[in-house]
């Protein structure tokens, strides 16, 4: 845990000096909001239906492009050679870049999702708890799988796109749970109408975050 | 392998027969029904692919031996176009029977989701040169990808489901000698799997068996 620790302060200090990923996370956030409000229909009231779905698009495709930096750095100079020579087990680099990249993924969505909401004229009033219960249970996931996928794409030479790729198909039950538990949390339903979905997400994020701790030893080692 | 081959079209033959001379025209469903015989083995040999590349991928990454990446590559990509074939005739019988070509229904969900993870899995193949490298990576696709399957089935079972049940767990909702096709096109397409697979595979071996001796050349 302590040597988790130390590769998380080291990849935070480097990110607040040169605050290059989350800079363009917040940025590609807000136009993707920007850019759907306008597809839907500028300044109307977007129904419930849809708004949850607009929310989860900008967050995830915000999200990636921070995913896509956390093992960025590491290949200039092929700095993680000198992480993999360290003593360090390759499953903290695991847990600490995983928390680096959730670290990411909540200051995006602190100044995110209170856009949407602006934007889109949405009312949350007394719903924010169970908000942040499925934001952070995206989140898990995202960070686990994200993690993995993360560190083959900044593998390969050849193909810059790969990121995506790989982890969209993947993603897909994850991301529709969630889209679905916000639709019905935005349109005022009880917890007993969503509770399936948030089950399900919870399980997406157990079988994820315990295959991706136990592959990532392999895909480092080649990376 | 000929003799792999041989088998397959003579069973595909015989398939072909009870298919469409041997088994009743169904009664509501008319002459569409028949696309079923090929449907159901197509999705069962899909499935299959995807078991064995997953198991194919766990053993290489234990022991990091490069035939059980050849047989997982195999595998995937026969995958691949199974399941296309399944979307493919799936479609064709929903048109006349549900009305459309497409619905979001959990099996047809999963199988088109399968179809992309698959599908990105080929692409990560295409997209890197060393060998060893290319082989962890692709066993590790294989194996998330298979661990994705049953939260997708999951997620999509909890929209609903139009989906006619007709193979369950302890009968077969159909006629004997329906039943009698479908068992020999099931023979068929499972042994055509194999055909294909032992094919897929020794092209993989070959391609191996060159690097090797081109390393010799080398060296000399």
């Amino acid at each position: 845990m302590k040597q988790a620790w130390f590769i998380i302060k080291k990849d935070l200090m480097i990110e607040f000096r040169k605050k290059e990923a989350l800079m363009s996370m917040l940025f590609f956030g807000f136009l993707v909001l920007v850019i759907l409000n306008i597809a839907t229909g500028i300044g109307s009231k977007v129904a419930s239906s849809v708004s949850g779905g607009i929310l989860w698009l900008a967050i995830i495709f915000s999200a990636v492009l921070g995913l896509d930096r956390i093992f960025a750095h590491e290949n200039e100079n092929r700095c993680i050679d000198g992480l993999l020579l360290s003593p360090i087990e390759p499953e903290s680099i695991f847990l600490a870049k995983m928390a680096v990249n959730l670290i990411f993924m909540i200051i995006a969505e602190v100044i995110l999702i209170p856009l949407f909401f602006i934007l889109y004229n949405n009312e949350i009033s007394g719903r924010l708890p169970m908000l942040i219960v499925i934001v952070m249970l995206l989140n898990l996931g995202f960070s686990s799988v994200g993690t993995l996928v993360s560190a083959m794409s900044s593998g390969i030479k050849k193909n810059d796109m790969m990121l995506p790729i790989l982890l969209f198909p993947v993603l897909i039950p994850l991301i529709a749970a969630t889209v679905k538990s916000t639709t019905e949390l935005l349109g005022g339903a009880g917890v007993a109408k969503y509770s399936q979905w948030l089950y399900l997400t919870g399980a997406f994020d157990l079988i994820f975050f315990g295959s991706s701790y136990l592959l990532f030893e392999h895909v480092i080692k080649e990376g | 392998m000929r003799k792999l081959i041989i088998i397959s079209a003579g069973l595909f033959l015989a398939a072909i027969y009870l298919v469409f001379f041997y088994a009743p025209v169904e009664s509501v469903m008319g002459i569409v029904q028949k696309i079923f015989y090929f449907h159901l083995p197509l999705a069962f040999t899909a499935f299959f692919s995807y078991l064995v590349a997953f198991v194919c991928g766990l053993l290489y990454l234990v022991k990091k031996e490069s035939k059980w990446d050849i047989y997982s590559a195999g595998s995937v990509e026969i995958g691949v176009v199974l399941t296309t074939l399944v979307l493919i005739t799936g479609s064709l019988w929903a048109r006349p029977i549900w009305n459309t070509w497409w619905t979001w229904d959990p099996r047809l969900t999963t199988s088109l989701i399968l179809w992309l993870i698959y599908a990105a899995y080929l692409i990560l193949r295409m997209s890197i040169e060393q060998e060893s490298k290319r082989a962890t990576f692709c066993a590790v696709m294989a194996i998330i990808g298979f661990v994705d399957v049953p939260i997708v089935f999951m997620s999509a079972r909890l929209w609903r489901s139009i989906h006619p049940v007709v193979v369950k767990s302890n009968s077969i909702a159909m006629e004997p000698s329906m039943k009698l096709a479908l068992l020999l096109a099931m023979f068929a397409f499972f042994s055509l799997w194999f055909a294909l697979f032992r094919i897929r595979t020794s092209g993989g071996f070959l391609l191996e068996k060159i690097k090797h001796l081109e390393n010799r050349i080398m060296e000399k």
